[in-house]
């Protein structure tokens, strides 16, 4: 880890606009987000429920189109890329975890963990996945197909695949929203615990202000607006925002 | 619950479009079948009353043909005699062979020589014979010969004499197939009779001056004594009866592989509702909580699978009309002799149709249904489909043993039964019960098969290869009966493969033992005059010229036909296969005798026999039973010496030319066909040319059955895409989820490929096995001395062609998944 006096970004959003359908029934998801992810941060996005932050989290991450703005991963401008290059973008520089269905239920814990590598046909540094498996702590589980795994370990299974591939950034959307309060603490420990010690970056969204408390920074959103920011959050100082926002 | 049913197929057009067209195919081609064979029978009918119009009554020999049979000369002044008796016009019939215009006689069997009577006889150009130089000949022998009328045509008569014609029309031999086989000359009455040297008649037409022909019938019936009067519509009733007991058979052939399509469509439309119900299990749960029952469900599932099968039948009768009207069109194109009829769906179609395309529908929806009313109301609440785990069950390992072991059980019974029909049915029974064995244990053995089948797949295509094998592997249940539908096509295909090639080289195999020769001479009219092969005999570049004689004697007082072959070309040229004694040292006084002939008479190796003709008698001693299937010596064969002595200076009946080795075989040809051609009726053929027809017969026959077993292959190939697009939506998300990770669209894509090209080269694999096995286990039946023959070639085009078309299935679904967005997968949660 080197330690840099000046704080890099990893994912920029200039004038970021989603906007779903046309004419009358034009949904405007997100309307005009100036945003930036910090490197080596973990990031949470919040918000009321239809304020936006999954489809800003989507267009981000290059899943989905935007309507205008720009987006950039890493130094490389993502709006204008066409699928195939969205695809290799996405395989190279970002890793996702999702609330739920993040396995494939035919591969082993193992084989999911270092699909995203196969995919890339790279090959695993193994001194990582030693680590990531000590972080995430897996090791005796490595052979076992989701359906054997608990809830808790198939979410960690799930951060372990986002940090093997050494993403630029990971995307975590819900990724304690199946679970039980201590399986969640766990799953939030680890991803914390991979930015101290792996320098990963992680962009979170996520409804549940104890979640978010274990973020460096909090960004609110409503309405597809950026409203608010709130640096080394508390969960009550994210509740606070939260109500404040709502009134 | 109708209503939600309804509406529930009416939202999944595309998904109802492909379950239906499995249905519709099958239907569609039973259906066609009516059609065609209606259309045949209509037209038979139809000309038939148009020609038994034109005579009242019909005279015919009792017995049958045959020119011992024939209705004696005075029948017709008797029949001339009886009072109402306008006219009687009566048909003469004989051998009559035509020279062609390469001087040698037509065919393979002499032309007939006829008569037919002015009323009867079709003229399609020109006019009918008049005078006693004149002739018409049948419109197919004159187009392939290229004579029309005006031109000069030469035949021989009854003693082998060249009489030339002037050929003055051409007539159409109608229904009758004998002469259509033969090809036809028709010629005035007295000029057919001298031709062909027949006597009597074999019929006699009559028309009426007045009464009705059933009165004028029981006049002649009365004057003639001992034969066969009927009116003319009974005569055509007769022959349409005929006619239409041939169309019946081939009828049934063609429905047969409609029901092989029609037991593919129903593995497929099982699957399909077995998946559609495994897919709808929250929305049956749904049902099951608001408050319907069991028996509601069930009902649901048999109303949409009733719904589906009517629907497709309806369609299939549609296809059925148009492929019945197709398939005359080309059979007619190709110049089959199909009687104009009206292409039209009988009331029996339209039932057949409909009944057998919505009962067969129902029927592999029934075990689905009842799956359904499995479903607890507690499963709406469940969030995410349960992965199907499979384990062979023991109950499903013992009935499957259970019938492995009749099945192959009864296969090695009929196998060492030996040649016979039994056998060979037995054997077809056997292997029935084995493929319901494969149908049973299907999801246990399709893991392993798919891992084989997989394995270069899975390697050359890195991730998505790996996933694809896997996902092939996922569900056993499903891929078993996805890949069984398949199964049963190849194993036809590759059974009937083995079966032709096999059939191929023992008979060619037959032919290089039995027919040790490169040209065979034979006489349309009665013997090959002996200078020929004396001529042949003398020249240098043929090797071995061995003469086949005839006559008919009788021996031991029964009638038998006695022979001789070229003393020096026996145990050389020809080899003959003894069951007991030896043809070794064979001289005068010495017989070898044919098996059956053996046991139909009761002598054995050193009995005497006599054979007796014209007045002579000689005694012989046995020294050699020969196995009659593989010998071509007659059933008494003498020594050449002593064969003479009897009969004296006798014909050949065959000639035998080998040519010497290093001679090329256009000139050892040249050299034979000029020792023949001053003999107009003596033919030439070469084993190769027989070869060579044989070979095309065969490959005409599988070519007929492959494109009929296409249709069985289609079908099934509806049921990969069918599955592969269900599974598609099934895995809607997993599919998000790669894409998320970085799969490419193409690699998607190529992952549905490479599961497809799984399940198709699984569902090759196991109908190779199975129609290799049972290929060689009927060929086993066949006969004593199969030379076993695998069509390596053609199988591994078939395994090759099975996984293309598997993929082709592929390609809607795989575009379809890859279509899909990542986003609208993932939120659909």
């Amino acid at each position: 880890m080197t330690t840099t006096i000046q704080v890099r970004t990893a994912v920029v959003a200039r004038g970021l606009t989603k906007v779903y359908g046309e004419g009358d029934a034009a949904v405007h998801a997100l309307r005009g987000i100036d945003v930036d992810f910090a490197a080596e941060a973990f990031t949470a996005i919040m918000g009321p429920s239809g304020s936006g932050k999954s489809t800003l989290m989507h267009c981000l991450a290059g899943l989905d189109t935007v309507t205008d703005g720009r987006v950039s991963i890493g130094g490389v401008e993502i709006t204008g890329l066409n699928d195939k290059q969205l695809t290799l973008l996405r395989r190279e520089r970002v890793g996702f975890i999702f609330q739920a269905f993040n396995l494939l239920p035919t591969l082993t814990a193992e084989q999911n963990i270092r699909l995203p590598l196969e995919i890339a046909g790279r090959q695993a540094d193994q001194e990582l996945f030693d680590r990531v498996i000590e972080t995430v702590g897996l090791r005796d589980r490595l052979k076992h197909k989701p359906s054997e795994l608990s809830g808790g370990q198939q979410q960690r299974v799930a951060v372990a695949r986002a940090l093997i591939s050494k993403p630029e950034v990971i995307f975590a959307d819900e990724p304690t929203g199946n679970l039980d309060s201590r399986s969640g603490a766990e799953v939030l420990a680890f991803l914390r615990r991979s930015v101290r010690e792996l320098g990963q970056t992680i962009v979170m969204v996520t409804h549940d202000p104890v979640a978010a408390s274990y973020a460096d920074r909090v960004v609110f959103l409503r309405d597809g607006l950026l409203v608010r920011e709130v640096e080394r959050p508390t969960p009550q100082t994210v509740l606070d925002t939260l109500m404040a926002l709502e009134a | 619950m109708f209503r939600t049913t309804l509406t529930g197929l009416l939202a999944h057009r595309v998904r109802l479009l492909l379950t239906c067209l499995a249905i519709v195919l099958g239907v569609g081609f039973i259906a066609g079948t009516f059609v065609l064979t209606d259309t045949m029978n209509a037209g038979f009918v139809q000309s038939f009353a148009a020609d038994a119009d034109k005579v009242d009554v019909v005279v015919t020999p009792k017995g049958g043909a045959g020119p011992d049979e024939n209705l004696p000369e005075s029948v017709l002044a008797a029949i001339r005699a009886v009072p109402g008796v306008k006219d009687a016009q009566p048909m003469v019939s004989g051998d009559v062979p035509l020279i062609g215009r390469d001087g040698k006689v037509v065919g393979d069997y002499p032309t007939a020589g006829v008569s037919i009577p002015p009323s009867r006889i079709k003229i399609t150009s020109g006019r009918a014979p008049s005078a006693a130089d004149e002739a018409v000949l049948d419109e197919d022998t004159a187009e392939t010969q290229g004579f029309a009328p005006g031109a000069t045509i030469a035949v021989l008569d009854q003693a082998g004499k060249r009489q030339e014609f002037r050929l003055v029309g051409v007539f159409d031999v109608g229904l009758d197939q004998e002469l259509a086989y033969r090809g036809a000359v028709a010629f005035t009455p007295g000029t057919a009779r001298r031709l062909t040297g027949a006597e009597g008649f074999t019929e006699i037409d009559v028309l009426s001056s007045g009464p009705s022909p059933e009165s004028l019938r029981t006049a002649v019936a009365a004057a003639v004594g001992d034969a066969k009067v009927v009116t003319g519509r009974e005569r055509a009733e007769e022959l349409a009866r005929r006619n239409h007991m041939d169309t019946s058979s081939f009828r049934l052939g063609l429905l047969l592989f409609g029901a092989v399509a029609l037991l593919v469509a129903a593995l497929v439309i099982y699957n399909t509702f077995n998946i559609l119900v495994a897919q709808r299990m929250r929305e049956m749960a749904l049902l099951r909580c608001i408050g319907a029952t069991k028996r509601q469900v069930f009902g649901s599932i048999v109303l949409e699978s009733a719904v589906v099968g009517l629907l497709s039948s309806a369609l299939g009768l549609l296809t059925g009309l148009g492929l019945g009207a197709a398939a005359v069109a080309v059979l007619r194109a190709v110049g089959a002799d199909i009687p104009t009829g009206t292409v039209s769906l009988s009331p029996l179609t339209i039932v057949v149709g409909m009944c057998t395309g919505t009962i067969v529908t129902m029927a592999a929806a029934l075990l689905p249904a009842r799956q359904a009313t499995r479903v607890p109301p507690l499963a709406a609440l469940r969030t995410q489909v349960e992965e199907h785990t499979f384990r062979t069950g023991v109950v499903r390992v013992v009935v499957a043993a259970l019938f492995v072991l009749a099945g192959v059980g009864l296969t090695a019974a009929g196998v060492s039964q030996g040649p016979s029909q039994e056998a060979l049915l037995t054997v077809m029974a056997g292997g029935v019960l084995v493929f319901f064995a494969v149908l049973i244990l299907g999801p246990a053995i399709v893991r392993p098969l798919s891992g084989l089948a997989g394995w270069v797949p899975a390697r050359l295509f890195g991730v998505p290869g790996r996933l694809a094998v896997d996902n092939a592997r996922r569900n056993p249940k499903r891929a078993a009966t996805t890949t069984v539908a398949l199964t049963v096509g190849v194993t036809l295909m590759t059974f009937m493969a083995v079966l032709s090639s096999t059939m191929r080289t023992t008979v060619q195999d037959q032919l290089d033992q039995q027919f040790p020769a490169d040209y065979i001479l034979s006489s349309q009219t009665g013997t090959i005059p002996r200078p020929i092969a004396d001529t042949l005999r003398g020249s240098r570049e043929l090797a071995t010229v061995t003469e086949f004689r005839e006559e008919k004697a009788k021996v031991n007082g029964r009638d038998y036909k006695v022979g001789t072959v070229t003393q020096s070309a026996i145990g050389t040229a020809i080899k003959p296969e003894a069951s007991s004694g030896t043809m070794d040292g064979f001289g005068a006084g010495d017989v070898a005798v044919a098996d059956n002939v053996a046991r139909d008479l009761g002598v054995t190796v050193g009995d005497t026999v006599t054979v007796a003709s014209g007045g002579k008698s000689t005694p012989l001693e046995v020294v050699a039973v020969l196995k009659s299937d593989v010998s071509m010596l007659p059933s008494f064969t003498m020594a050449e010496q002593s064969f003479e002595r009897h009969f004296g200076r006798v014909g050949d009946a065959q000639v035998l030319v080998n040519a010497a080795d290093g001679v090329d075989p256009g000139r050892a040809r040249k050299i034979v066909d000029d020792a023949t051609a001053a003999y107009p009726a003596v033919k030439v053929s070469s084993t190769t040319e027989i070869r060579g027809q044989f070979d095309e017969a065969l490959d005409s026959i599988l070519m007929v059955v492959t494109g009929l077993l296409a249709l069985a292959i289609v079908i099934s190939l509806l049921g990969i895409a069918n599955t592969l697009s269900l599974s598609v939506h099934e895995r809607t998300r997993e599919s998000a989820l790669l894409r998320a990770l970085g799969l490419t669209r193409p690699q998607l894509r190529g992952m549905l490929s490479v599961e497809a090209l799984v399940l198709g080269l699984v569902g090759a694999i196991v109908g190779v096995v199975l129609g290799i096995a049972y290929g060689w286990a009927a060929t086993a039946t066949f006969t004593e001395d199969v030379s076993f023959q695998l069509p390596i070639v053609q199988i591994l085009v078939f395994i090759a062609a099975s996984g293309l078309a598997a993929v082709l299935a592929a390609v809607l679904p795989a575009r379809r998944a890859a279509r899909a967005s990542v986003v609208g997968a993932l939120a659909a949660s």
